[in-house]
């Protein structure tokens, strides 16, 4: 074997190696990618409520370790001193319990009504009824000490406009689930 | 010969542009800073979570306000701006809270906390399709009412959030150094 | 070896000698003395810089009424009431007056922390804004059965400005640190003038 033989292998292992390391780079980058913005996107993810799990109406739905009822959904018409054109709107659910802890499970609870446009609308403070019963929100009821088995009455208070209000629906969201969140059908639907 | 010149050129010039790299680097304050938008009172400054319009804006030497079914009277060292806007809220319910006046010098006053009893100012819950008025009170040095700025966000380190900007243009000044067309009392106890 | 050894020497010198300069320059520009310097009394009545404000006392009283400028005292008990012109320095409006008084052990325990009032109308620590001079009242109260004192002790404390802190890259007031001390005359009531300079 000569010394020119020899350096001809070399350079052909040398250029099939370079040509390997080249090739691998449209792996190896996209890969690098994914692992830096992967706790970019969990947290993105945790923090947004995305992707609607459907419940029809008079159907319960397992959600952050409890059974959730829409019961009624419902305005109350007639009350003074409000904004124009603008109408209180009351969500009662009826929350079977599960797995009790719910200080984790339930942590973030946002109840929202979504129309068909997307808008979102959170619980109000400006109108406050007085509820019969034991009525909770979604918040109190995390420091309730429900136990497993315990059926709890949730209702939220919203502000509406009047021409929202034929494509509302409520929305239930906790942290343990997102980006999952349920979206309650009407009788109507 | 040359080529040890053309070298020597590149360098300098590669030198150059990393000074000017690093000079026009911008700080880390001002990356995450917020994002304006832009306006006039009598335009609708649309954010990205809320929209405001400023309707009005009011001087004035002296508050009358309703404390408890009492009235009382705020004097100010300087002088009070009393400014009407409509709030509105976007895709979700949302809540304005923070504003503050920006002088022609960069001053930067923030709202009264003198009057914090009082219904009518921020915070400001809003929700979709259903737009409120609020007030926005001021304590000013009267040097600082002209070609002022209003600033309004929606909490208070609106890191990467819209704020809105509100150019208010010149403001003349009265004999008296306050600005033309100053009250001497405006009642507070007044529906927006 | 002879050479060597007066080379070595020379190295030792020179070592010497640049450690000897180093520690008179430090001392020259006073790196051993400025800790233990007493600090400086400032007269009560003058207007003090302390970066974010400038204050000029006005008084110090006793006072043993149930409201202090809409501060709550205890039933029966006293206050020390010291009534100061503010005036924020700053381009903000801000409230970072807290910590600008220690009051002096032998007056009131330090770790009373006073109620802050804007007199002009009684508001609890409102914020103050930027070149607005307001009359402010800090209110001590005093222990039970305390006997007021004929002065209150004061230390006064600057902060300094960053354009960029290290944490955020924001501007702001940091490194608290005393600028001096001053004795101001306790006065029999709130009826009593102002202090003039």
């Amino acid at each position: 074997m000569t010394a020119e033989v020899l350096d001809q292998e070399n350079r052909d292992g040398e250029r099939k190696w370079r040509r390997r390391s080249l090739w691998s780079l449209l792996l190896l980058i996209p890969l690098a990618l994914a692992v830096e913005a992967y706790d970019s996107v969990k947290a993105l993810l945790g923090n947004n409520d995305l992707f609607a799990r459907r419940v029809v109406w008079g159907q319960s739905a397992q959600f952050g370790g409890s059974d959730w009822k829409l019961t009624d959904l419902r305005g109350a018409f007639g009350m003074s001193n409000l904004p124009p054109d603008s109408v209180p709107v009351l969500a009662d659910f009826q929350v079977k319990i599960g797995d009790p802890n719910l200080q984790n499970l339930w942590l973030g609870c946002k109840i929202v009504l979504i129309d068909k446009d997307g808008r979102r609308w959170s619980p109000t403070s400006i109108v406050s009824l007085k509820a019969t019963g034991n009525v909770q929100t979604c918040i109190s009821a995390i420091f309730s000490g429900a136990k497993s088995g315990d059926t709890l009455n949730l209702r939220e208070t919203f502000l509406v406009p009047k021409e929202a209000t034929k494509s509302i629906r409520p929305a239930v969201s906790v942290a343990s689930e997102r980006p999952h969140f349920l979206l309650f059908q009407l009788e109507k639907d | 010969m040359m080529r040890r010149l053309a070298n020597i050129a590149l360098l300098l010039v590669a030198v150059a542009f990393c000074y000017g790299l690093q000079v026009s680097k911008p700080h880390y304050g001002d990356l995450i800073g917020p994002i304006p938008a832009r306006g006039k009172p009598g335009d609708t400054v649309v954010g990205r979570g809320f929209e405001i319009h400023a309707e009005k804006i009011e001087f004035a030497r002296k508050l009358t306000v309703d404390q408890y079914g009492q009235t009382k009277i705020l004097t100010t060292g300087g002088v009070w701006a009393v400014v009407t806007a409509e709030f509105a809220a976007r895709a979700q319910s949302t809540v304005v809270s923070v504003a503050s006046w920006r002088g022609p010098t960069g001053l930067t006053y923030d709202q009264t906390e003198r009057l914090s009893f009082m219904n009518g100012l921020l915070p400001v819950a809003l929700d979709p399709g259903l737009p409120r008025k609020a007030r926005l009170i001021f304590e000013l040095r009267p040097d600082e009412v002209s070609n002022a700025t209003l600033l309004v966000s929606e909490k208070l380190v609106a890191a990467l959030d819209s704020q809105a900007e509100i150019s208010l243009g010149p403001v003349t000044t009265a004999a008296d150094g306050l600005p033309t067309g100053t009250v001497d009392m405006l009642d507070m106890a007044q529906p927006l | 070896m002879l050479e060597n050894a007066g080379s070595r020497l020379k190295a030792w010198a020179i070592a010497g000698i640049g450690t000897a300069a180093a520690i008179a320059v430090a001392g020259v520009l006073g790196a051993f003395g400025a800790r233990h310097e007493p600090l400086p009394v400032l007269a009560p009545s003058s207007r003090i810089d302390t970066g974010e404000w400038q204050i000029r006392p006005l008084k110090a009283y006793v006072s043993a009424e149930k409201y202090v400028y809409g501060a709550l005292l205890k039933p029966g008990g006293k206050a020390l009431v010291l009534e100061l012109e503010m005036t924020n320095r700053t381009a903000r409006s801000t409230k970072d007056y807290f910590d600008l008084l220690q009051v002096g052990q032998a007056t009131i325990d330090p770790a009373t922390k006073p109620f802050i009032a804007l007199v002009r109308d009684s508001t609890m620590s409102p914020e103050l804004h930027p070149g607005m001079p307001e009359r402010m009242a800090y209110i001590w109260q005093l222990p039970d059965g305390a006997a007021a004192s004929a002065s209150l002790e004061l230390t006064v404390i600057r902060k300094t400005y960053k354009p960029r802190d290290n944490l955020y890259g924001l501007p702001g007031w940091f490194n608290p640190a005393p600028i001096g001390t001053m004795t101001i005359p306790v006065g029999a009531g709130p009826d009593a003038p102002d202090m003039q300079p």
